[in-house]
């Protein structure tokens, strides 16, 4: 090889960038000036007091240094966190369990499938609006049932301790994509791997346990990043339900006091733009924080079945 | 632009006139006489929340008076919420006359999006005395005028389900507080297992008001020199009341009831179904199951035993009119702001829309007062020149100082502390804001 050359290649090298970057320069300017620039200046406004009418003030950190004197601040973070856990985990159980149903070879099967995903196309209001009659706790079909079988009714709508848990529960009816998901992952896994076992004699738990579950194990770490960031930014939900009982914004003693409805309270309401972009940027660490933790971890239970 | 101020000034000059019964014709109509050219017209945008029939009501006003005058034509953009006028105003897009909701106008005034209106109500002569005070102390921030109220919707009744009443041998309406437990506990049944199957009142039906109970009570939340009162007597007092109901009936068991009593405005309304037997009255509610012939009977809403100067006590919320700061048009606007606060405007508006009038004469026209078909208003007209309305003030802390109110409001309800601390508690939290508002 002699220099020359390489100078051409690198020549050749540039130009193509160019034109690569020609060809992006849409979606290039649409960041840069849709995504790239709110954020930093989100950043800009969060080290200042800032009511959308006035120019911002600066005032340094004492933005960030009340967020931890805030107790709703830790109240909402609280609030979501508990969604986080105790509703996406079970969540996506459920969505798998679902899919395995699903990937079974029956009857119908395709009819079956659309069932499932259908409540997932419902608007998440009409959807909120719809349970709220469910979980009624008088004439609840839910409570109902519960009567029958000597279960406890609780009161879903306004019982500060049950507000979340019923939230969680109508979680289960939109789990369809998370379905989808894995049933297309399920039907990744090769046909040969469950033929090997059942020579080796395995029984349907350990297929399910050795093969499946680590095949799958790549959309599980997608799933759960999804779920970690999409539960972080529940808002909708907890808005409607407290909204639709004509209460406060969080609910029955702020216990739908979400952290993106909090966030929101603070910016249109309370018109503290300042203060709620530091929030914004306390979320943002929660969740870099959290997935960085998910893939760190991920190196002992996700297997790829390529290469590596 | 010679010839709008010149007729500005007419218009403001007649403005000033109008307490001869005159509505203010705005916008300078009046013929400028002789050989004067065309006149350039200046077009406003007028921006309300309102939809459906409430806009197009309003719309036909501004019809009628672009019609009456060719200075100034008003277009009018309905359906623009709060969150809309937001964006608008701090994106120095604003129209020239907005319409929202009163609590806006504390914030937005503190953070310098609304104009200050008293030059321009000196410069008009207009006659702010013509205004009920309590609708018009709402536009006040920092003692100054920043909006004027279109109209006002109040809430001073007592509905009560007539049926109930009979049933359970209630011969008259209560009068005072007490009264009003005695026969919330006459109208409350329970079953065997202890469940509510009916409820005499709710104090925190449809909502937790933490307005109107303290206005009940002679209560405030200002002193006017920027200290909190939120944790006076009798701010207290109107807490520790309606915890009482919570504390005879219990938490539980009210809370249970609640969630299946069914809500306001469906077929399962709690007052209408039996299910309920009083609440907080407003004139935009039930207009047409009140009155002689309705299922719903209106009273006065009653007062404290003790203290009978509190008769007729009631809350105000009026729906604001604002002139942006950046607004382009802010004399015309002025102009239009006038038209719509003028006698026959005002009669207009309440008649069409059937709400409550902020110009005090009005409530003693005929026009209103003799309508069959605003008969159900006819009381609500009449209590609003009660001396003991009220509300709550406006200021740039005002939606965080109203959200602590009904969150300790709500602990306190439940039992989980005193009424004393829960007010000790919001001015706590609320006192620091009010000062570093005071300060600036």
């Amino acid at each position: 090889m002699n220099a020359g050359n390489q100078i051409g290649i690198r020549r050749r090298e540039r130009k193509r960038l160019l034109v690569g970057l020609l060809f992006i320069s849409p979606w290039l300017a649409g960041l840069l000036l849709f995504q790239l620039y709110p954020i930093l200046s989100s950043f800009y406004y969060s080290l200042t007091e800032y009511s959308l009418f006035t120019p911002p003030e600066w005032v340094g950190a004492a933005n960030y240094k009340e967020l931890f004197d805030d107790p709703k601040v830790w109240l909402s973070l609280y609030n979501t966190l508990f969604m986080t856990i105790f509703g996406l985990f079970p969540h996506l159980a459920f969505a798998l369990a679902i899919a395995l149903l699903l990937n079974r070879n029956v009857k119908g099967q395709s009819i079956y499938r659309t069932i499932y995903f259908l409540p997932t196309l419902v608007p998440i209001v009409a959807a909120t609006l719809l349970w709220m009659w469910l979980l009624n706790a008088q004439y609840g079909l839910i409570n109902e049932l519960a009567g029958r079988i000597g279960l406890p009714q609780p009161n879903w709508l306004l019982d500060p301790k049950w507000t979340k848990p019923a939230l969680v529960l109508m979680g289960f009816w939109g789990t369809g994509t998370a379905t989808i998901m894995y049933l297309a992952a399920l039907q990744e896994v090769p046909r040969m791997y469950y033929e090997a076992a059942e020579i080796d004699g395995a029984n349907a738990w350990q297929k399910f346990r050795q093969i499946t579950l680590p095949a799958i194990s790549p959309m599980t770490l997608f799933q759960v990043i999804m779920g970690i960031i999409g539960t972080l930014q529940l808002f909708t939900q907890g808005y409607v339900f407290a909204e639709g009982n004509g209460q406060a914004i969080g609910g029955p003693e702020n216990s739908l006091l979400f952290y993106g409805v909090y966030l929101y309270q603070t910016a249109f309401s309370f018109l503290r733009m300042g203060y709620a972009s530091a929030m914004a940027w306390l979320l943002f660490a929660v969740v870099f924080a959290l997935t960085i933790l998910v893939f760190k971890t991920s190196a002992k239970w996700v297997y790829y079945g390529g290469d590596r | 632009m010679l010839v709008v101020l010149a007729g500005l000034l007419a218009a403001g000059a007649l403005g000033g006139c109008s307490k001869s019964g005159e509505p203010a014709q705005a916008g300078g109509s009046g013929q400028p006489g002789g050989s004067q050219k065309p006149k350039e017209k200046v077009e406003i945008q007028f921006w309300n929340p309102l939809t459906g029939e409430a806009a197009a009501i309003l719309d036909g006003i501004a019809q009628s008076f672009n019609t009456s005058q060719d200075a100034i034509s008003v277009k009018t953009l309905s359906s623009q919420d709060p969150q809309k006028q937001l964006t608008a105003i701090s994106g120095g897009n604003a129209p020239d006359l907005v319409m929202t909701y009163w609590n806006n106008i504390g914030p937005w005034s503190e953070a310098g999006a609304v104009l200050n209106l008293e030059e321009k109500i000196k410069t008009s002569g207009f006659q702010t005395e013509t205004i009920i005070p309590a609708a018009l102390d709402r536009m006040k921030v920092d003692g100054k005028l920043h909006g004027f109220p279109i109209s006002m919707s109040m809430s001073n009744k007592l509905f009560y389900n007539k049926k109930m009443f009979q049933e359970a041998g209630i011969a008259k309406p209560p009068e005072t507080l007490e009264e009003l437990l005695d026969a919330a506990k006459k109208l409350t049944k329970k079953d065997d297992k202890g469940n509510i199957t009916q409820i005499g009142f709710i104090p925190d039906y449809p909502w937790i008001d933490n307005v109107f109970w303290p206005i009940i009570f002679g209560g405030s939340w200002e002193d006017g020199k920027g200290k909190l009162t939120a944790n006076q007597k009798a701010n207290v007092d109107s807490i520790a009341y309606q915890a009482s109901f919570y504390k005879e009936f219990g938490n539980e068991a009210i809370a249970k009831f609640k969630s299946g009593m069914g809500k306001a405005n469906t077929p399962q309304d709690p007052i209408l179904s039996g299910k309920l037997g009083m609440m907080i009255g407003w004139e935009n509610k039930y207009n047409d199951q009140r009155g002689e012939n309705g299922e719903l009977g209106v009273a006065p809403f009653p007062y404290p035993q003790d203290r009978p100067e509190l008769k007729n006590s009631g809350m105000v919320s009026p729906v604001a009119m604002f002139i942006p700061a950046k607004a382009k048009h802010a004399d015309e606007a002025w102009t239009f702001m006038q038209y719509l606060l003028s006698e026959d405007v005002q009669i207009r508006y309440a008649t069409e829309v059937k709400t409550i009038p902020v110009l005090l004469k009005a409530l003693d026209n005929p026009k209103l007062t003799k309508n069959e078909s605003l008969k159900s208003m006819w009381e609500f007209y009449e209590s609003a020149k009660s001396k003991n309305l009220n509300g709550f003030p406006n200021s740039i802390y005002i939606n965080e100082y109203l959200q602590a109110l009904s969150e300790e409001t709500e602990k306190a309800l439940k039992g989980q502390q005193t009424a004393q601390q829960a007010m000790d508690a919001v001015v706590a939290k609320i006192q620091p804001k009010a000062d570093k508002a005071a300060k600036k």
